[in-house]
């Protein structure tokens, strides 16, 4: 235990190194949050599939309860309970287009973590940085419950609970609490919690703030303490069901999967599920009593309980959909808290876009008009009316808009165009538009994995340390 | 050139402006007009304060760009509005944010009639380890100093006592006079 102990003390100091600069001190946030002498009661889990790189290497490593698919490598880092999910990591011959370049990737590019520290994180995408398209690398970082490190290379940084880096580069930073980032390149800065921000240079700027003591209520994150509140309640209440699809090696699926549909042996899936055609549900999805219409998926982390989803709808990882009917294309971002109630159900209108970190949580019967763009934090029909726009509307914006805590400048067309671009690459690399023949995503490539376990040492100097590993075909 | 030593160049501290700490940002600028008025015409007009605490000893400094942010709307809501600002919105988009939010306090007589009370250490700069130079060092130093730590003057010393202010703008008309004393050397010759 004492090899572990000292892996994470020297993580730690990594990451406090880089973050000298904010004055930001990693350990009172860090320091109680896994119980290193269970570390070794986990076992680590990896994929098979004739359709993506199989290399992985692990190297003085704790990987507790992990996953990873793809090309892989960990050296000098603990783990816990995150999905590596390398399924969408280019291809050696392919083209990466950025800007004016065309670049060309001589070899499979490889998810690479090194001296970091990951609980509950969810690692993601491909490198979106031009400068090392064939390494995602994600080093001296701290990152805890329910992150999302996805397509964002990322350096020296401590991201908090339900924090999303979404395609973008990041060196010393600090992401708080339920904020997301997807801004490029962002370097030494300090993100509050509760932000939402979406950049793109020239183009547009969006900004959301939460009110910090309302997020509170949702997610409450000190130095010394768990993180807190009722995001994390809510998790914690479904977990004893994602235990017994752990400790069961083969399970068979509860439900009618169609042909062209995948569900994965570590996803949750409780009665009155109905699953259609072109379905993905990835692993430590929750599903109950949900229906899942063509084409509609439901990513890492993500909870769709009494709801309908009618079809090509995008629920991305993190997201929770509960008491609610969706209409066609609708998009659900990141880590977004959608609750109606069973007297009180929420209605989406199709072709929403329901932006990254936006929470709903209701009392009386709410309506989102078809078209809208909705953000922040709605209770009732009058934060509704604050925090969404028509996205016609919005796409006429031409300098700048001021809502609440809103603020957008730039060119609101080129924002409604990057995000429907966005979803559209979305649903295609899932395969939501799979024809028979034609348009194969992860719903039909993911179908048959195979998982292989991986353990630590049990007892010893070593004890909790998983052995080097090199795994190649 | 080669002669000058940072003395030969430096204004006295007799010479410049200078306030007691808990004195006004208005009473610093009244002995700014003072100082100017007693200051050589045919110099550079002076740009700045220094603050002295009770032994008469410099604390700080005052300098315009100080004053300007004085006059920069404050209080909790418009501490938010500057706070996005490092998430790269424009300036002027940041203005307009200001306007919408307390409009009319930002015209410049309000603004000045705010900032005018506020005491001068709240606005002051405090002094840095590369600000000081000795009066007897040869003026090439102070020139690196003023290069290097992109400072507009530089406190000059005896010992532990401030005897004066090298400025950049007297340093640089140095500069000017012996570049043309050389270019006319050079013509002669």
């Amino acid at each position: 235990m004492q090899a572990l102990q000292q892996l994470f003390k020297r993580i730690i100091q990594r990451v406090n190194i880089n973050l000298r600069e904010l004055d930001y001190d990693v350990d009172p946030y860090t320091k109680d949050l896994i119980p290193l002498d269970q570390m070794t009661k986990f076992y680590a889990f990896y994929g098979i599939t004739p359709h993506h790189s199989l290399n992985f290497q692990f190297r003085h490593s704790n990987l507790a309860g992990s996953y990873f698919l793809g090309k892989c490598r960990t050296t000098n880092s603990i783990l816990y309970k995150s999905d590596i999910r390398g399924d969408e990591l280019k291809k050696k011959g392919d083209v990466y287009r950025c800007g004016k370049w065309e670049i060309p990737i001589q070899q499979d590019e490889g998810i690479d973590i090194k001296d970091s520290l990951l609980i509950k994180t969810l690692v993601h995408n491909y490198s979106h940085d031009p400068e090392t398209p064939e390494r995602f690398f994600i080093s001296n970082t701290a990152a805890v419950h329910y992150a999302n490190i996805h397509g964002s290379p990322t350096d020296g940084s401590f991201l908090g609970p339900f924090a999303t880096v979404d395609l973008t580069t990041m060196n010393d930073c600090v992401i708080g609490s339920f904020s997301y980032v997807q801004a490029g390149e962002v370097n030494h800065l300090y993100v509050d919690p509760g932000t939402v921000w979406v950049r793109s240079p020239d183009n547009f700027n969006f900004l959301y703030r939460y009110p910090q003591e309302k997020l509170r209520r949702y997610i409450d994150f000190s130095a010394g303490s768990l993180p807190q509140g009722l995001l994390i309640d809510f998790v914690n209440d479904r977990k004893e069901a994602f235990q017994r699809i752990f400790d069961v090696v083969n399970i068979e699926p509860s439900v009618t999967v169609p042909g062209s549909a995948s569900l994965d042996r570590y996803a949750v899936v409780k009665p009155k599920t109905q699953i259609n055609e072109n379905v993905l549900v990835s692993q430590r999805a929750y599903l109950q009593n949900a229906w899942l219409g063509k084409g509609a998926n439901a990513q890492e982390n993500c909870y769709i309980i009494n709801s309908r989803l009618q079809g090509n709808n995008v629920t991305a990882h993190g997201a929770k959909i509960i008491e609610a009917d969706l209409g066609k294309n609708v998009f659900v971002g990141f880590n977004s808290f959608l609750r109606g109630r069973p007297n009180g159900r929420l209605t989406i209108g199709k072709d929403c876009v329901i932006m990254p970190h936006t929470i709903i949580d209701i009392q009386e019967p709410l309506t989102i008009p078809d078209g809208h763009l909705v953000w922040g934090l709605v209770n009732d029909a009058a934060d509704l009316e604050a925090n969404s726009i028509a996205l016609k509307t919005m796409a006429s914006v031409s300098d700048h808009i001021t809502r609440g805590s809103m603020h957008f400048e730039g060119h609101g067309g080129k924002f409604v165009t990057a995000f429907k671009e966005r979803i559209h690459h979305i649903l295609e690399a899932n395969g939501a538009f799979y024809d028979g023949t034609q348009g194969e995503g992860h719903a039909q490539r993911n179908q048959n994995i195979s998982f292989n376990t991986i353990q630590p040492y049990p007892e010893g100097d070593q004890q909790g340390l998983y052995p080097t590993i090199l795994i190649k075909p | 050139m080669e002669n000058y030593r940072v003395k030969d160049l430096m204004v006295p501290l007799s010479e410049y402006a200078t306030v007691d700490k808990g004195a006004t940002l208005f009473e610093a600028i009244l002995a700014l007009e003072r100082a100017q008025e007693e200051f050589d015409h045919t110099k550079y007009r002076h740009r700045g304060v220094l603050i002295l605490d009770k032994n008469k000893r410099v604390i700080g400094k005052l300098g315009q760009l100080d004053v300007l942010r004085a006059l920069q709307p404050r209080g909790r809501q418009i501490n938010q509005i500057d706070e996005i600002e490092k998430y790269g919105f424009s300036p002027g988009y940041i203005h307009s944010l200001h306007t919408q939010r307390r409009p009319g306090s930002l015209a410049l007589v309000n603004l000045c009639r705010e900032a005018a009370t506020t005491k001068v250490e709240e606005l002051m700069q405090t002094l840095e380890e590369g600000e000081h130079v000795d009066e007897t060092s040869p003026i090439e130093l102070a020139i690196h100093q003023l290069v290097f730590g992109h400072h507009l003057a530089l406190l000059v010393t005896r010992g532990k006592e401030i005897t004066g202010i090298l400025r950049l703008t007297d340093v640089f008309a140095a500069c000017f006079h012996t570049m043309k004393e050389c270019e006319q050397t050079h013509d002669k010759g």
